[in-house]
């Protein structure tokens, strides 16, 4: 299987933070990555380096074998990688409809985006509140709404930032139910998620970092008894 | 608001805004200020472009309206190039000076923006009163008479520029209208309301807001050809005025309702009149009190509602439907 992403050697350095070291890995197409780590370990900070809102120190990153590392987002985006973010950046004064037809219009006419994003609606279960404003919405749906912009683009490759906090056991049941029917659908995912049971029982592979630093990469089961990654969790004494 | 209800209400103020002249006096007061309101809605439209749709709140628009005006009449001074033909490249030259003043000012936001377009307003006025072999310098610059006629853009009566007004005012706000249901209105609305997740949904933020500006500058420098054309005689400070230009334009588009396609003709309707009464009401008495007055207005309107004249009228009319 070829690699849709090569992610080869990305560094990214604030000042004196060095807030990603090396980082090496390659995605198969169709695979679902976790991407774990202590707080402040640099998951978002790969996600945006990723996307391009910020340019890596050094480094390459290969979507589907073209250089992609330091290109503009909406280029990114444009190849087929979006993220959604942390802290969910809506449009909140639109309606959640203009919220994902702005995602649609990427690759399509302002009809054909209304279209698609009625079916991306449907996908993450939100048809009922198509028309209401994006800023009067729970923080549960407004993640779900930045889902659906974000699969409204029609990437090949998905980056979900957190899209699960605060959801309770049965959204976040359909949320993963929704994630495999993505994935068999033909898209590649790559998530930050606190909620372990959620990650472990989703992922195909693990990425763990630390400082900034990759410590494991591996099945959830080989993950879950890596010394390393029980001491960056835990501490040494536990390990 | 249904649909039909409001085709039928933009249908019933065109029929009034057609009507309306034939009962005034053809070469009246009256008359003249009608067209400005028209010219000044249609230019706070232009405006609301970059302010409305996109956030940016220019204050140097009179750079664009000058180089319009200044564009179309130097041709005609010096080539005897009909203004209706000056307004092209008038309207060429503003959105490329909308353009190169895009570039510098694309990243700025908020108070940054709005002093960078300001400063950029005075220099077009600096230049233009230095640069006196092209301009006419300080003393101003006049369209010479010819035989009136629709060809020249000239006329004995007030009535043909009111309607020229009228039509120039459709067409922005069509203009206006058409983008906001466009790809770009969308785009627009993403960066204003946040430009980096616009930009990861795959929105070019650089490209979009260059084109809205270019837009909007030359519709502007297009507005300026009308002005000149109207007032005959304008000279550097008028045409590139920060208060009479610039921040008019911007206070119109604001007071009735920014970002919202009748907002700007709502503002002029109710701004350019009650100016022109104040200044008829105090001008004889202290200095500066006409002035005075129409700021405390300003002041009342913005505090009672900041969205404008517009939201005002909604809340009445959901007030008057619950009582």
């Amino acid at each position: 299987m070829t690699a849709l992403l090569q992610i080869s050697n990305i560094s990214k350095r604030f000042g004196g933070l060095q807030a990603l070291n090396d980082v090496n890995v390659s995605i198969a197409r169709g695979e679902i990555l976790g991407l774990i780590g202590p707080n402040g370990a640099g998951k978002t900070t790969l996600f945006s380096t990723l996307v391009g809102l910020l340019k890596p120190s050094t480094g390459s990153i290969r979507l589907e074998g073209r250089e992609i590392a330091g290109m503009k987002p909406h280029r990114i985006a444009s190849a087929g990688m979006v993220k959604t973010f942390q802290n969910v950046a809506l449009f909140l004064d639109s309606s959640v409809l203009d919220n994902v037809l702005t995602g649609g219009l990427l690759r399509h006419s302002v009809s054909e985006a209304r279209a698609l994003a009625r079916h991306c609606l449907a996908q993450v279960g939100l048809s009922d509140i198509a028309d209401k404003r994006a800023g009067d919405l729970s923080f549960p749906e407004r993640a779900r709404v930045e889902v659906a912009r974000a699969l409204c683009t029609e990437p090949r490759i998905l980056l979900l930032d957190e899209a699960m906090a605060a959801l309770n056991h049965a959204e976040m049941d359909e949320f993963l139910a929704l994630l495999r029917r993505l994935r068999d659908g033909g898209l590649t995912l790559v998530i930050v998620e606190h909620h372990m049971k959620a990650i472990m029982s989703i992922c195909d592979r693990l990425l763990v970092l630390n400082f900034g630093r990759q410590i494991a990469i591996g099945t959830p089961a080989e993950i879950a008894r890596d010394p390393a990654v029980i001491e960056a969790y835990l501490g040494r004494s536990a390990a | 608001m249904k649909p039909a209800l409001k085709y039928a209400l933009i249908a019933l103020a065109l029929a009034v805004a057609v009507a309306v002249p034939f009962g005034l006096e053809p070469r009246g007061y009256a008359t003249r200020i009608l067209c400005l309101v028209l010219l000044f809605a249609a230019m706070a439209q232009a405006w609301n472009i970059v302010g409305g749709l996109a956030n940016q709140m220019s204050l140097g628009h009179a750079a664009f309206f000058g180089i319009g005006a200044y564009g179309s009449t130097i041709l005609l001074v010096k080539y005897g190039i009909s203004p209706w033909l000056g307004l092209l490249p008038g309207m060429a030259a503003g959105g490329v000076a909308a353009w190169l003043i895009s570039l510098p000012t694309m990243r700025l936001r908020g108070h940054y923006f709005a002093l960078a377009t300001l400063a950029f307003g005075e220099v077009m006025r600096l230049v233009a009163n230095t640069w006196g072999g092209l301009t006419g310098g300080p003393s101003g610059i006049s369209v010479p008479f010819s035989k009136p006629g629709l060809a020249v853009f000239q006329f004995k009566d007030m009535r043909p520029y009111y309607f020229l007004m009228l039509a120039a005012l459709l067409v922005v706000t069509a203009i206006f209208a058409g983008i906001r249901h466009s790809k770009l209105g969308y785009r627009l609305r993403a960066i204003r309301e946040n430009p980096s997740a616009a930009e990861a949904i795959g929105v070019d933020t650089t490209r979009t807001k260059i084109i809205a500006a270019v837009v909007s500058g030359a519709l502007m420098a297009g507005l300026g050809t009308f002005y000149a054309q109207f007032q005959f005689f304008f000279d550097p400070d008028t045409v590139f005025s920060i208060p009479a230009i610039s921040v008019r334009v911007a206070m119109i588009a604001i007071v009735g309702g920014v970002g919202t396609t009748i907002g700007p003709i709502v503002g002029a309707l109710f701004l350019i009149p009650i100016e022109e009464l104040a200044n008829q009401t105090f001008s004889d008495q202290a200095a500066g009190l006409s002035q005075l007055v129409f700021g405390l207005l300003l002041i009342v309107v913005i505090l009672a509602e900041p969205r404008g004249l517009l939201e005002i009228g909604r809340r009445l009319w959901r007030w008057r439907g619950r009582t």
